[in-house]
């Protein structure tokens, strides 16, 4: 395991970090007491349907969130330093690289690939003009892009998608920064080119000793490419486990909803999917008690009264009635003899499969 | 395209002379009417000569066109033929280009800065103060703002030089006398024009910095006035660009008007003393020449574009 | 659910970062939209103020546009030591009996203002009335029956816009007369194809919309779907347009006649600031001369345009420029 090192301090240490934006219908917490730990050259998958406040996290911890209706609390500590509330400028490309979803429009259309990406080299590393231009392409090779010595002449239009996306890589690389945030990076893709777009990165970070956070909100994409995989729903943390733990004995039904709402990577044609019933809840006025509660088909009358809280420990989860349990068989039991769970949700037989 | 539209642009100025009353004495005014005095039938043997007037209107037409195109501009009657018309326009073309370019460069050397301090603080105190006083400025006529700068400057301020002397060789002021005579008429025509291209550019710049690649490059470190000049600036120049043409016509009106009150002697003067003179050829001349100016400035803008954005390069 | 997130401010002090938010835009701007807000009914408010005045100038109190009002003062002879009335040189200043002073003439600048509203007025309405009526029709009828019809006419507006504005209607104005109906028509030409073109690209869309195509199936004339179904649609964008080119026309009235070659008889905005800036001298020593009627000129433009504005803002119209 690339966290082998773990005995040093970890990079990234997040206490109760919340993010809200002030609405015209009041705060919207769209992350909401977040904590978790990183380490240097771990990989951690980050989870969830959209909208449950993985990209507003990632760059809430950048300290690029681009609003000024936002409000941040909590801590984040990155390298033993405060983050929170206060500019972070200097990380930005240094320490922190970010490449995002869509590499059509995260390229500047009318600037050359070339002076795109010496601009970090020039700003972070101080090379001159003609070091930048044998580092670029130095980069653009290890990213996988033939001819780079051409290509820093061309405009970003003239490339395929995965030839951006591959450019944005070496764009975020390019200062060596210790994390890397990597948000959606194939969600734009080709299905053929995200396979190989994502063992890129993967080979990337571990050759370099990088830490790296993977925003998906698909959990096959985690499989296999990271560490540790933390699933949000709502702007909280569901469930949060080695990658191998989550994928062998999941314990939150919402992961386990995901997990069968998604066609995964590999085999796309052999699994039916089952899509989650209803929609990610109002952040302005989250449900009673539990979040995921009004979609959970083990809900219980005590999960619309409590929240329940993240355990302690290698594998969190926060549910009353985690899967693979007595209680979440029972509890499924009778939701199923009376046909509808807690919160009203219509059950039938068909999910039950899914539940063993 | 461009073609067809100088061709059509110059019939209706054609047509316009020769079908508002008798073509021969909007050419020589009253003289035509006196067959009497023997000088004056030889202008109108000039006249007729000169403007084919002999011919079918088809024929007259084409004639004038070619003359036209071939850089023979015809005479000035009033003044007995001299300077011909392209003298006249080789006098006085080079002071009205110049505080033409002058003006649009101004204009854009305060509507960038300007644009882009607003665009960065959308809504804030300067952004607000701004929005109105940009619209004080487009709602001022150029007559109207050539007057107040003028009293402010020149005359409660003593600042500049009030005028040119009409007479003084254009060539014959020194550098300085020069650039600083243009200043007021220069910022009469620019400031009108610098509040539409901030308003625009603003507006532009606002939604490109929303653009993913402004994030982009934000993230990768790069200085938050670099983000806004190199990185957001140019893909947000496109309004600019295109007002910047259909703008040249209101600029060249406010030129007309500035000249004459600065008493430039550029074309615009020339034109409007030859329309008092009732001197007709020349004024169908320069506004000719005008016309082709516009359209084909026009024609320069697109082309324009493709610099700007290489996506529509070919 | 406690509030822990209390901190006030934004975390980072940093400017780009608060424009970046398209909720932000997207907010104000459904603010600003639902409500036509209080300037553009102080805007009306002058619009309907001036010409109130200028219609009504004859019968409400103003003093007479063209009479002397020579002041005297009391003078003694150095010659005979004789006190005699002797008049006091114009232009006054402003002051109680003349709110806005004299002119040259010693006559009162207010109503020479409000008199000259009258003509700049009626040029600005007259000339977009012609271009509505005109270019409108031309517009509704090119962008409802297509073909060859409409690529004509549209060439025939490309033609006119490309005439400086100013140096079309010089070439007209020096040709004819310099009658009030020759100014206006001018004008009005010259509003044609701004109008016109706004006019197509309207009709354009609504002649895709269901009530139109629902009106041609069930067999209706189509002068009939133009007057009933097209027209009181695109009227809605086209009265801010209207509110612009008023002001353009005003504007270029005034250009002309600062240039000399606007109306030969009677007083307007443009030629009271000609008179009042012809010599440098006049407009140093008596600047409100010039500064009145370009005061009222200025307000009534800004009135114009910022109503017509806020009324583009509010049906959302965006092919209106030009
Ligand atoms: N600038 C903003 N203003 C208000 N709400 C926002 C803003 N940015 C994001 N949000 C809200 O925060 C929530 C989380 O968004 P996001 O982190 O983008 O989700 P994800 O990346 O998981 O798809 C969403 O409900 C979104 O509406
Ligand atoms: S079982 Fe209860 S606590 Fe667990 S996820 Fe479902 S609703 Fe939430
Ligand atoms: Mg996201």
């Amino acid at each position: 395991m690339a966290a082998a090192d773990a005995n040093n301090e970890p990079l990234l240490v997040v206490e109760d970090y919340e993010v809200g934006f002030r609405t015209e219908r009041g705060l919207a917490r769209a992350v909401d007491k977040v904590s978790f730990e990183l380490d240097r050259g771990e990989t951690l998958g980050i989870v969830g349907e959209s909208g449950s406040g993985k990209s507003v996290l990632n760059r809430g911890i950048m300290g690029l969130v681009s609003s000024n209706r936002m409000i941040e609390d909590g801590s984040v500590l990155f390298d033993g330093g405060q983050m929170v509330n206060r500019n972070r400028q200097e990380f930005w490309g240094a320490k922190i690289g970010m490449i995002f979803q869509d590499p059509m429009t995260s390229l500047n259309p009318v600037m050359k690939i070339g002076k795109q990406i010496f601009e970090p080299l020039r700003q972070h590393l101080g090379l001159d003009k003609g070091e930048a231009e044998t580092r670029a392409i130095e980069l653009l090779t290890q990213v996988g892009i033939p001819e780079p010595a051409r290509r820093i002449k061309q405009y970003p239009h003239e490339l395929s998608g995965g030839m951006r996306q591959r450019v944005m890589i070496a764009i975020a690389l390019a200062a060596e920064p210790e994390m890397l945030i990597a948000d959606e990076p194939t969600t734009a893709l080709d299905v053929t080119v995200q396979k190989y777009i994502l063992d890129l990165l993967r080979q990337l970070q571990l050759d370099r000793g990088m830490a790296m956070t993977l925003i998906t909100h698909d959990l096959g994409v985690a499989r296999g490419r990271t560490d540790n995989v933390m699933v949000m729903y709502g702007g909280r943390v569901m469930e949060h486990a080695p990658t191998d733990t989550i994928f062998a004995e999941m314990r939150h039904p919402y992961t386990e909803a995901l997990l069968a709402s998604v066609p995964s990577l590999k085999h796309a044609k052999h699994t039916r999917l089952t899509p989650i019933p209803g929609a990610p809840p109002d952040i302005v006025n989250p449900p009673p008690g539990c979040r995921f509660s009004p979609r959970c088909k083990y809900a219980q009358p005590k999960c619309t009264e409590q929240a329940p809280e993240l355990n302690e420990g290698e594998h969190r989860y926060a549910c009353f009635y985690p899967v693979g349990t007595d209680a979440s068989a029972e509890a499924l039991e009778k939701n199923m003899a009376q046909g509808h769970t807690a919160t009203g949700l219509k059950i039938g037989l068909a999910p039950a499969k899914a539940a063993g | 395209m461009m073609i067809l539209l100088l061709i059509a642009v110059s019939m209706l100025t054609f047509a316009a002379m020769s079908f508002l009353g008798d073509p021969l004495f909007n050419i020589l005014g009253p003289v035509a009417g006196d067959t009497e005095n023997p000088e004056n039938l030889a202008k109108i043997e000039a006249a007729k000569e000169q403007y084919y007037l002999d011919k079918p209107l088809p024929e007259r037409y084409a004639r004038w066109a070619g003359d036209f195109v071939t850089g023979d501009f015809g005479v000035q009657f009033s003044t007995d033929g001299q300077p011909p018309v392209s003298g006249l326009l080789k006098e006085r073309l080079p002071r009205t280009l110049q505080l033409m370019l002058m003006a649009q460069f101004l204009a854009l050397a305060i509507a960038i800065p300007w644009g882009v301090v607003t665009a960065s603080r959308a809504n804030g105190v300067v952004d607000r103060a701004s929005t109105f006083t940009s619209f004080m400025f487009v709602s001022l006529p150029n007559f109207a703002l050539a007057v107040i700068l003028f009293y402010i400057f020149a005359l409660k301020l003593d600042w500049l030089p009030d005028t040119y002397h009409a007479t003084d060789p254009f060539w014959g002021l020194t550098h300085r006398h020069r650039l600083v005579q243009l200043v007021l008429p220069a910022f009469t025509l620019a400031l009108p024009g610098a509040s539409v291209y901030q308003r625009l550019l603003r507006t532009d710049l606002i939604t490109t910095l929303q653009e993913d690649f402004i994030l982009m490059a934000r993230a990768k470190g790069v200085p938050k006035w670099r983000v806004l000049f190199r990185h957001a600036l140019r893909p947000s120049m496109f309004s600019v660009i295109t007002i910047f043409g259909i703008n040249a016509g209101a600029l060249i009106g406010g030129a007309l008007v500035v000249e004459i009150y600065f008493r430039i002697p550029g074309v615009g003067t020339a034109i409007v003393e030859a329309v008092l003179r009732e001197d007709f050829p020349v004024v169908l001349a320069l506004v000719m020449v005008i016309a082709t100016a516009f359209v084909v400035l026009n024609f320069i803008v697109d082309v324009f574009y493709t610099f700007l954005d290489p996506r529509v390069r070919r | 659910m406690t509030d822990t997130l209390s901190s006030p401010s934004s975390p980072s002090g940093d400017p780009i970062v608060e424009i970046i938010d398209t909720a932000d835009e997207r907010a104000s701007d459904t603010i600003e939209k639902r409500t036509l807000g209080l300037g553009f009914w102080l805007c009306i408010g002058w619009l309907v103020f001036i010409c109130g005045l200028a219609a009504l100038a004859p019968i409400l109190p103003l003093k007479d546009p063209d009479e002397n009002f020579l002041q005297f003062e009391e003078k003694e002879s150095a010659l005979t030591g004789r006190v005699t009335e002797a008049p006091v040189q114009p232009p006054y200043g402003p002051s109680a009996e003349h709110w806005f002073g004299t002119d040259l003439d010693a006559r009162d600048m207010l109503s020479r203002t409000i008199y000259g509203a009258r003509v700049s007025l009626v040029v600005g309405f007259a000339a977009i009335a012609f271009g509505m009526l005109v270019g409108g029709s031309l517009g509704m009828v090119a962008g409802f029956v297509g073909g060859w019809f409409d690529r004509v006419v549209s060439f025939c507006f490309l033609v006119l816009l490309s005439f400086p504005a100013l140096i079309l209607a010089i070439l007209i104005t020096s040709l004819a007369s310099r009658s009030l109906f020759t100014i206006a028509l001018t004008l009005g030409i010259l509003s044609v194809s701004p109008v016109g073109r706004l006019a197509r690209a309207a009709t354009l869309v609504f002649a895709e919309r269901e009530f139109v195509t629902a009106a041609r199936t069930l067999g209706a004339k189509p002068s009939r779907i133009i007057r009933r179904e097209i027209l009181p649609n695109v009227m809605i964008p086209m009265s801010a347009l209207a509110l612009l080119g008023m002001a353009v026309s005003i504007v270029a009235e005034g250009a002309l006649a600062f240039l000399g070659l606007s109306v030969e008889k009677g007083s307007t905005w443009g030629k009271l600031i000609r008179t009042a800036v012809n010599s440098t001298s006049d407009l140093e020593s008596a600047p409100w001369m010039a500064f009145t009627p370009i005061g009222f000129l200025f307000l009534t433009v800004m009135a114009l345009n910022f109503a017509g504005d806020r009324l583009r803002d509010y049906f959302d119209v965006k092919e209106l420029s030009i």
